[in-house]
Parts: C-alpha cells; structure tokens; sequence
C-alpha cells in the first residue's frame, strides 16, 4: 500500500464514517458522499495514470456525471425537505407529520 | 516521495476529516473545497494534468457553487466550527484512528519510494500522457457512455424538477 492508496481509501473510509455517525444537517450528510465520489473519481484517475491506459480515462469522467446526477437528486430532497419541513435537521424527518 | 506530494495528500486527508467531524454545513463545504483542491494537485503531480483540470472545472465551479449556494438554506444562527467542542472531539478521535492505520501500514516500511515505482513521485512533468486523448475516446468509441450519461442527467433533470414543485402536486408534499 502506497500513500497515494492510502490517502484515498481512507479518504473513503472517513466519507463513510462521516456519513453514518451523528449528522445534524441533511447537507452535511450531502458532502460526506460528495467526498467519497471525490475519493472515487481521485482513485479512478490514479488507476488510469498507473496502469498508462488512455483508454480508461473514460471512468472517471462518466463517474463525475453520475455524482452530478446523484448531487442535484439529493439537492433536491434538500429544498423539498426545507420547504416542508423548514430545516434540514435531521430529526425533523422522524416527524411523521408537520 | 516529494515533500509537495506528502503535503497535498495529508491535504486531502485532513479535508475530509474537517467534513466529517460534522460541523456546520458552512465549514464542512469550506473542507471540501480543501479535499477537491489538493486532491486536483495530487492528480497534476501524477502527470495527469487533464483529469486534474477536469476535476477542478466541474467540481469547484459548478458542484461547490450549488453547495454554497444550499448552505443558505441550512442556516442557523450559531454555527459549529472546528473549534467547537464536539467537532473538535470527533475530528480527534478521527486523526488518532488514522494515525493509527498509517503506524501499521507504513511503520516498518521505508517511505522513499524510488524512481518508476507504484505511483511514486513527479517525474518530469513536460511529458503529455496519454489520458488526454483517452477522454477523446469518449466521443468515438465510448458514445454509448456519454449517451447514458446524457440521458442520466437529463433524467436528474426531470427528477428536479418533480421533487422541488410546488403548489402541493410535487413529490413530497406532506403539508
């Protein structure tokens, strides 16, 4: 394991982390997978620049829109919840009713 | 291994630690902006000068605007630092996890890497890899790809807008 190997697995690691242990904002939990597509697109790249292939160095720009997709989708259910709930606590959504 | 590339890596590390020691939404962009920044100079060091600019492009002009953007709707009054009590207990407890997995990775291992070794160090930087032509590619060879990526992003289009109408025919419309 190299450092550049290590730096992006626990990159992903922490992204994870993030994601599952005690978020308070819905945006928060929002950057946490946006830095694990980071470290996904970092490691992508990484991977093309190792093995010389031009040919991969599709990947990660394909992998960049989709977490494009994936980011606006969860902006998205960021306003939708702003707008019904009027945060983005997290413990606003264990509310059954408003 | 180049001191730069030690720096910037630790960059990218420590960036991502700032995100998810959970402190306000603020901060934690501010760390993503620091993640996607050394993380496009950990991509130049590598010769991959292209991929670097691409990422820098699209992530920092056109992601981070739209969190900047979102964060105001995540306001509060009173927002948490990284000097705060919590963040700063959770960021901790992160770095001593980390230090912990980079003792037993690489602490009986000697870190100079020589020269042509498992993605090691600057090189000569002058030389055109051949990533740039390989995202050409995309437009030949690989146009199912950017048709399914095209035809994804205008279906995140449409999800959008479902999600975010108003006058109670959107999605989640509970009041």
């Amino acid at each position: 394991m190299t450092p550049a190997h290590f730096a992006f697995s626990s990159t992903f690691t922490l992204g994870l982390m993030g994601l599952t242990f005690h978020r308070t904002h819905l945006l928060s939990a929002l950057l946490c997978l946006e830095g694990m597509m980071l470290s996904l697109f970092i490691a992508f790249a990484l991977w093309t620049l190792q093995l010389n292939s031009s040919s991969f160095s599709i990947a990660p720009m394909i992998l960049l829109a989709f977490s494009a997709c994936e980011a606006s989708a969860g902006l998205g259910l960021l306003v939708a919840t702003a707008r019904t709930h009027g945060s983005d606590r997290m413990q606003n959504l264990n509310l059954l009713q408003c | 291994m180049s001191y730069t590339m030690a720096l910037l890596l630790m960059g990218m590390v420590g960036g991502l630690v700032g995100v998810a020691s959970n402190p306000s939404p603020y901060f934690g962009a501010l760390g993503l902006v620091l993640v996607s920044g050394t993380g496009c100079g950990v991509l130049a060091g590598y010769h991959g000068g292209f991929l670097s600019l691409v990422l820098f492009l699209i992530y920092l002009g056109g992601m981070l605007v739209v969190f900047a953007y979102s964060a105001a709707l995540a306001a509060e009054p009173f927002p948490e630092g990284w000097l705060s009590w919590t963040v700063a207990m959770t960021a901790s407890s992160y770095l001593v996890g980390l230090s912990i997995c980079w003792w037993g990775f690489f602490g009986h291992t000697d870190l100079r890497l020589g020269e042509g070794q498992v993605m090691g160090g600057w090189g000569d930087s002058s030389q055109l890899r051949g990533e740039t032509g390989g995202v050409g590619h995309m437009y030949s060879s690989g146009g199912g790809g950017v048709v399914t990526c095209a035809g994804g992003l205008l279906l995140t289009l449409f999800v959008v807008l479902e999600l975010t109408r108003g006058l109670a025919r959107g999605t989640i419309r509970s009041v």
